[in-house]
């Protein structure tokens, strides 16, 4: 009787099994069935991940402040003398404001590359179990947005648009492993491949034997046919080190993006580059240092001498 | 395994989906992330008879498959929850005591959550999926693995008030 029972569990296992394999030929196969299956669930989505959002704003980076807490003791301690509406208030408006600086931030750079853009908010991102870096903005192909169209932010590239729906864009983030950008070195002109490797991490290897290549070189996208899925000229990231090990053909080297994908609140889908190659316009101007002050004091005679 | 529980089950999980991708995504976790989705799953699939907890594991994958933002082809969540909770209802529920303690259940919660997390990777390469670096893979499980048994406390209780919620008279 209890085998009876074994086997009817197994022939149920092995028959989801094999109409789990079947679903999986027919997304390999490019069915548009499955495809639209996926479409639907980020129409429904959308709406209910821009209500979480909103409502989870002020709370998303609580494990990050968290960790800074000790580097923040004596601003906490001065923001304990406020009242509590205020201090909600505060949150807000930090919030917002954050989410304005970026959004200057985006618009200065599009404007400056002359760009026609599509601002977004992002209202979530790719989870634990997706194993790919993505996020998700409240504008879709109602607002112009198609697929492999560039999300830049303030500092530079984002990723590309994957997926539209009417209200909603999901984008491939630059960092995630599947990404590939041609760039070139602002300056030198020198051409690369750069790789995401997940984490904010990212690797470059250089086309040419004898590119040349050096920390803190500047890299810019170097546009696609038809400026799809990249524009030309926005930055990207810099080189930070060179591998060299030997029996490499190619120069190879680890770079930090402009951009923290961790932090973004508002970005930009260029719609329309305009035909337009910025060139070297938006390479980001290094900071111009503090100027040096110099105290001089006198010694003043004290009254009881 | 009775055919009305499955609209309860299939409710349950939607709603934990809506959960993860629309607030959970968004939390910066620090290190990796955590998907309670997984997490509840496991909780759920230990204390559920093996025919239930086949069809559990099949509507749980399904309703993963259905997140925007995977990359990996649809089914491949289903195959791997259906793949796991066979296992876990008969060879690794056979090796534990008929009472779970809490501690147990954490235990299984956070092993069974990293090896399907790490089993998705596995079947996805072999697929063709990209999934980055050997470290980065680690980090996310490792974080995930964390936050799984920090939060257990708050999850296994509602897991298994939820599972108790959802089984009919003859179940009981």
């Amino acid at each position: 009787m209890a085998n009876r029972g074994a086997n009817r569990t197994r022939l149920l296992w092995v028959s989801l099994l094999v109409t789990s394999l079947f679903l999986i030929t027919l997304d390999l196969r490019g069915i548009n069935l499955i495809n639209s299956i996926r479409t639907g669930s980020q129409s429904f989505l959308a709406p209910i991940q821009r209500v979480g959002s909103n409502v989870l704003s002020p709370f998303s980076n609580l494990f990050t402040d968290l960790s800074n807490f000790g580097r923040t003791n004596s601003k906490i301690d001065s923001l304990k003398t406020e009242n509590e509406e205020l201090r909600s208030q505060l949150i807000f408006n930090k919030n917002v404001l954050g989410e304005l600086e970026q959004l200057k931030g985006v618009l200065d750079l599009a404007g400056q590359a002359r760009f026609k853009v599509v601002a977004a908010r992002v209202i979530s991102k790719g989870g634990t179990g997706t194993f790919s870096e993505t996020l998700v903005l409240d504008a879709g192909s109602d607002a112009g947005i198609k697929r492999d169209m560039t999300v830049i932010a303030s500092a530079g590239l984002v990723g590309v648009v994957k997926s539209t729906t009417k209200s909603s864009a999901v984008v491939l983030l630059m960092s995630d492993p599947s990404f590939r950008i041609g760039v070139r070195i602002a300056g030198t002109q020198d051409m690369g491949i750069l790789s995401g490797e997940g984490e904010g991490k990212f690797s470059l290897r250089m086309l040419s034997a004898t590119g040349q290549l050096k920390p803190g070189d500047v890299l810019l996208s170097r546009g696609s046919s038809g400026d799809k899925p990249f524009v030309p000229g926005v930055p990207v990231g810099k080189v930070i080190t060179i591998d060299n090990s030997t029996g490499q053909l190619t120069k190879q080297g680890r770079v930090m993006g402009f951009v923290d994908l961790n932090a973004l609140g508002v970005v930009s889908v260029v719609v329309d580059s305009m035909g337009r190659n910025p060139g070297d316009a938006l390479v980001p101007k290094a900071p111009a240092p503090a100027p040096t002050v110099t105290v001089f004091v006198t010694p003043k005679p004290s009254p009881t001498e | 395994m009775t055919f009305n529980r499955v609209p309860a089950i299939f409710a349950t999980f939607l709603l934990l989906f809506l959960l993860q991708e629309s607030l959970l995504n968004k939390i910066d976790f620090f290190i990796g992330g955590f998907s309670l989705y997984l997490a509840f799953f496991m909780a759920w699939i230990m204390q559920d008879e093996r025919n239930s907890a086949v069809a559990t594991g099949f509507i749980a994958g399904f309703i993963a498959d259905l997140s925007p933002t995977l990359e990996a082809p649809f089914g491949l969540w289903t195959f791997i929850l259906t793949a796991m909770s066979y296992v876990m209802a008969t060879n690794v529920r056979a090796a534990l005591d008929a009472e779970l303690s809490p501690v147990v259940m954490s235990a299984v919660t956070v092993i069974g959550s990293s090896i399907a997390l790490f089993s998705f990777v596995i079947c996805g390469a072999i697929l063709g999926q990209e999934v980055g670096s050997t470290s980065y893979v680690i980090q996310e499980i490792f974080g995930n693995a964390l936050w799984t048994l920090l939060l257990s406390p708050l999850y296994v209780p509602i897991a298994i008030g939820v599972y108790r919620a959802t089984l009919t008279a003859r179940n009981r």
